[in-house]
C-alpha cells in the first residue's frame, strides 16, 4: 500500500522534523554555553557520577594543600624556635668555656651565672612560640604556654600529638614537644637543657675547685649531649618539611591529571559541538525552508 | 413495448443528483479538512435498477434492460479500524513512557547535579570545613563554618527528600484525579456509552452515523493514552471497551462499568503513575537510597563525636545538626590543640556518603535515561501509525479538488443531456403535426 499523503501528513512531518532540528540545535546552544556535555545525569549517567567523584576529589586535594601549607607554616615557627634555642645553647657553650678557663674572679663568675641565668630565661620564651594563636611546642595543649617565666621551670604542656591529612588516608604528625629538650628543671634533674642550664648556673656560683671541674667536664657534656637533641629535632622538623613539600608537589601534579580526567569526562569538546552547532544550525533552517515550501504549495494555486 | 417518453428526463436527473450529492460530500471534506478526528467521507455511488423492457427489438421481439441512470447509496467514512487498534497500543505505551520520563527527570532536576551547588558540593564543603577545623581546633570561626556547612548538608538533604515525596503524591493525586467521579475516564466512558446507544439507533434506521462514529474513535483514542484500550464491536454497531486490567470491560453496550481498580500493569498513563508511586516503585526506591546516603553519613561522623552526636536522625528526611560550634569536640577533652576526631572526620571525604551519592545520581540518570529513551521510541511508533492513519482517513486538499472538478464536470455533462433530452421533447411536442401549417 502506497501512502496517500494529506496536507496534515506533510503538516504533521514537516513539524516534527522542525523541531527535532530545533530539539539538536537547543542541545548543542547549552552544551556550548555550558561547556559541559554533561548537563543532567541522564546525558551520561556512568560519566555523571564519574564527573562528581572527580570533583570531589578534586575538592579534597584542594583542602590537602591548605593542610600542606598550613602544616609548613607551623613547622617553619617551630624550626626557627629551636634554631633560637641552638643559639642559646651555643652563647651558653661558649660562657661555660669561659667560666672554665682559670682567669675569672669570683664577682666574674657570678656575672657569668648571671648571663647563664638570663640564658635560661630566653630559651623558655623561645620556645613559648605561637603560630596562629596557638602554641606550637605545648603538645595538645595549645592554649598554654609550655613555659612561664621566672625560676618555674616546670613543662606545662602535654606529649599529644598534632597530626594534618596531606594525602587521602595519610597523616603525617607535625609537633614535636618542648619538653623533649628543655625537660622540666633542675628540681626534675633529667639532664634536659633547663636543669642543665641551671645546674652550671648553679656550679658558677658555687665557684670551687669541684664545681668548676663540673662545668668543664660532665656539664659541657651535658650541653653538647642537649645541643645534639636540639640537632635530632631541627633534623625531625626539616624531614617534615621536606615531605610537606613532596606531599603539596605531589597534590599539584594530582590536580593537574584530575583536573584532565573530569574535563575529558564532563567538558563539551567545543570545536566539535560548534561544528555541530553550525550544521544543526544549517539543518535547521533547510527544515524551516523545506517546511515553509511545501506546506504553501497546493492545487489550489493552479485552479482558475 | 418501447421505452418510457420522459424516461430520458428522469435518468439525466439521477446524474444531477448523484453529482450534487458528492459535490456535497468534498466541500464536507474540505471544510473539514483540519478537523481533529475527522475522517474523510466519500459518496458511494450505484447503478440504478434497469428499466427491464419485454419486447423492444421490431425483428425478434427480443427485450433489453435500459440503465435509469445512478444513485447515491450511502455516505461512508473511510477509516481503518486496524491502523485504529495500533494506534492505541502504541499511545498506551507512549502515556506510559512519557509519564515515567516526566516524574523522573523532575526527580532528576531536583537532584542538580553536576552543579557546583549541588549536595556533592555541599559534601565536599562539609568535609573542607572539618579539615579546616582540624588545622586550627580551637578556633570559634572555623567551628561556626562546620556548623554552617553541616545544616546546609542536612537542609539539602530534607529538601531532596521532600521532593521525592512530592512526586509520588503528585503521582497518586494525578490518578485519583483521572480515575476519580470528574475525571477523565468516567467522562469518557459516560460519552462513549451514550453514542453506543445512538449509533445502534441509526444503524438500526440503515444510515451511516459518520460524525457519531467519528467521535467515538477520538474518545477511544484518549482513553488509550491513560491505559491499554481494546475494543470489541457487536452486530448492532455498539462496542465494548475493556480498559486496562480492570476486571470488567469499562463500556458494555450502553452501560458504564466505573470506578474499577487498576494494577500498574494497566499501561498507558495510569499504569506509569501507578507503578511510580507504587511502594517497590523507582520513587520509593530513590528515596531508599537518599536515606542511605544520609544514613551513612550520620552514622559515621556521630561515631567521631562521642559526648554529642552531631547530627541526628537516621533518614534523609530527618537529619539535623543538634550541636553548637562550641560542642563539637576536635580531640580528647580539655586538650584545646588536638584534632584527631576533627582529622577523622576530615578523612571520610570520598568515603561511603560521597560513593553512595554519587552512584545515587548514576541510578538516576540511567533511569531517567532509559524512561526518554522509550518515550522516544514510543513517540516514533505512534507518529508512525498516526502518519499512516492520516494516509487513509485524512482529507487531502488537492484530492478533494480534483474530485470537485470531476463531478462538477459530471453535473454539468447531467445537465446537458438533461438538455438535449428536452430539446427532443420539443421537437416532438412543438413541431410534430404541424407538416404544413
Amino acid at each position: 500500500m502506497s501512502l496517500r499523503i494529506t496536507p496534515q501528513t506533510v503538516t504533521t512531518a514537516t513539524m516534527r522534523e522542525i523541531n527535532s532540528a530545533f530539539d539538536s540545535l537547543q542541545r548543542r546552544s547549552s552544551e556550548l554555553s555550558n561547556g559541559r556535555s554533561i548537563l543532567e545525569p541522564s546525558d551520561n549517567p556512568y560519566g555523571a557520577g564519574k564527573a562528581i567523584d572527580l570533583q570531589s576529589t578534586l575538592d579534597g586535594l584542594a583542602s590537602y594543600k591548605t593542610n600542606v601549607q598550613e602544616a609548613i607554616a607551623w613547622e617553619s615557627t617551630a624550626s626557627s624556635a629551636l634554631g633560637s634555642i641552638g643559639n642559646v645553647i651555643q652563647r651558653a657553650r661558649e660562657i661555660v668555656l669561659q667560666a672554665t678557663s682559670g682567669v675569672n674572679g669570683q664577682s666574674d663568675l657570678e656575672t657569668l651565672a648571671t648571663q647563664m641565668e638570663q640564658l635560661t630565661e630566653s630559651a623558655k620564651q623561645d620556645s613559648n612560640v605561637q603560630y596562629a594563636g596557638q602554641y606550637v611546642l605545648s603538645g595538645t595543649l595549645t592554649e598554654t604556654a609550655p613555659y612561664s617565666a621566672g625560676a618555674e621551670d616546670a613543662y606545662h604542656g602535654n606529649e599529644g600529638a598534632i597530626s594534618r591529612t596531606i594525602a587521602a588516608g595519610m597523616t603525617i604528625q607535625i609537633n614535636q614537644t618542648a619538653q623533649t629538650l628543655l625537660g622540666n628543671g633542675a628540681e626534675a634533674a633529667d639532664g634536659k637543657l633547663l636543669d642543665t642550664l641551671r645546674t652550671i648556673a648553679k656550679h658558677m656560683r658555687e665557684a670551687t675547685p669541684e664545681a668548676l671541674e663540673t662545668l668543664d667536664g660532665e656539664d659541657l657534656k651535658s650541653l653538647d649531649a642537649n645541643f645534639s637533641t636540639l640537632l635530632q629535632m631541627q633534623g625531625q622538623a626539616g624531614s617534615t618539611i621536606d615531605q610537606l613539600q613532596m606531599a603539596e608537589n605531589r597534590i599539584e601534579e594530582l590536580r593537574t591529571s584530575t583536573s584532565v580526567a573530569l574535563s575529558n569526562t564532563q567538558d563539551a569538546n567545543l570545536a566539535q559541538v560548534a561544528t555541530e552547532y553550525s550544521s544543526d544550525q544549517a539543518g535547521y533552517e533547510a527544515a524551516l525552508k523545506a517546511g515553509a515550501s511545501i506546506i504553501q504549495m497546493s492545487l489550489l494555486d493552479f485552479l482558475k | 413495448m418501447s421505452i418510457p417518453t420522459l424516461q430520458g428526463l428522469q435518468t439525466a436527473l439521477s446524474g444531477l443528483l448523484a453529482n450534487q450529492a458528492a459535490l456535497d460530500v468534498a466541500g464536507h471534506n474540505v471544510a473539514n479538512a483540519q478537523t481533529p478526528g475527522y475522517s474523510r467521507e466519500t459518496a458511494v455511488m450505484e447503478t440504478n435498477p434497469p428499466l427491464v423492457i419485454a419486447a423492444l427489438s421490431p425483428t425478434n421481439g427480443e427485450g433489453a434492460r435500459l440503465g435509469t441512470g445512478v444513485g447515491v447509496q450511502t455516505i461512508t467514512r473511510i477509516r481503518n479500524a486496524f491502523l485504529d487498534a495500533q494506534f492505541r497500543s502504541e499511545s498506551g505505551a507512549l502515556g506510559e513512557a512519557s509519564t515515567g520520563a516526566e516524574v523522573l527527570g523532575q526527580v532528576q532536576g531536583a537532584l542538580n547535579e553536576p552543579s557546583t551547588s549541588g549536595l556533592s558540593t555541599q559534601l565536599s564543603t562539609f568535609w573542607t570545613a572539618w579539615s579546616d577545623l582540624a588545622n586550627s581546633p580551637s578556633n570559634a570561626a572555623a567551628r561556626e563554618g562546620v556548623i554552617t556547612a553541616g545544616k546546609d548538608l542536612a537542609s539539602t538533604l530534607n529538601q531532596l527528600s521532600a521532593q521525592i515525596e512530592t512526586a509520588s503524591g503528585e503521582a497518586s493525586a494525578r490518578y485519583e484525579a483521572i480515575t476519580g467521579v470528574t475525571g477523565e475516564v468516567r467522562g469518557d466512558a459516560e460519552e462513549i456509552a451514550s453514542l453506543n446507544n445512538q449509533i445502534r439507533i441509526a444503524q438500526g434506521s440503515g444510515q451511516q452515523p459518520n460524525e457519531l462514529l467519528d467521535r467515538r474513535d477520538q474518545l477511544l483514542d484518549n482513553l488509550s493514552k491513560l491505559a491499554q484500550v481494546s475494543v470489541t464491536e457487536q452486530e448492532d454497531g455498539m462496542m465494548t471497551v475493556s480498559f486496562g486490567n480492570a476486571a470488567q470491560p469499562l463500556v458494555e453496550g450502553s452501560t458504564v462499568h466505573w470506578p474499577q481498580a487498576l494494577t500498574s500493569a494497566a499501561g498507558g498513563q495510569l499504569g506509569a503513575l501507578l507503578s511510580l508511586a507504587a511502594p517497590t516503585g523507582p520513587l520509593a526506591g530513590y528515596k531508599s537510597s537518599l536515606d542511605e546516603v544520609a544514613a551513612g553519613l550520620i552514622e559515621s561522623v556521630n561515631a567521631l563525636q562521642p559526648q554529642q552526636p552531631f547530627f541526628s536522625g537516621n533518614t534523609a528526611g530527618t537529619i539535623a545538626v543538634v550541636t553548637t560550634g562550641a560542642q563539637i569536640q576536635t580531640g580528647p577533652e580539655g586538650e584545646p590543640g588536638a584534632n584527631n576526631l576533627a582529622l577523622g572526620i576530615a578523612n571520610l571525604r570520598g568515603g561511603s556518603a560521597d560513593q553512595r551519592w554519587s552512584a545515587f545520581v548514576t541510578d538516576v540518570g540511567s533511569g531517567v535515561q532509559s524512561a526518554r529513551q522509550r518515550e522516544v521510541g514510543a513517540q516514533a511508533m505512534v507518529s508512525a501509525v498516526e502518519e499512516r492513519r492520516q494516509s487513509v482517513s485524512g482529507v487531502s486538499t488537492d484530492e478533494e479538488m480534483t474530485q470537485l472538478m470531476t463531478f462538477q464536470r459530471g453535473y454539468e455533462a447531467s445537465a446537458r443531456v438533461l438538455t438535449a433530452m428536452d430539446q427532443a421533447l420539443e421537437t416532438l411536442i412543438e413541431h410534430t403535426g404541424t407538416a404544413g401549417l
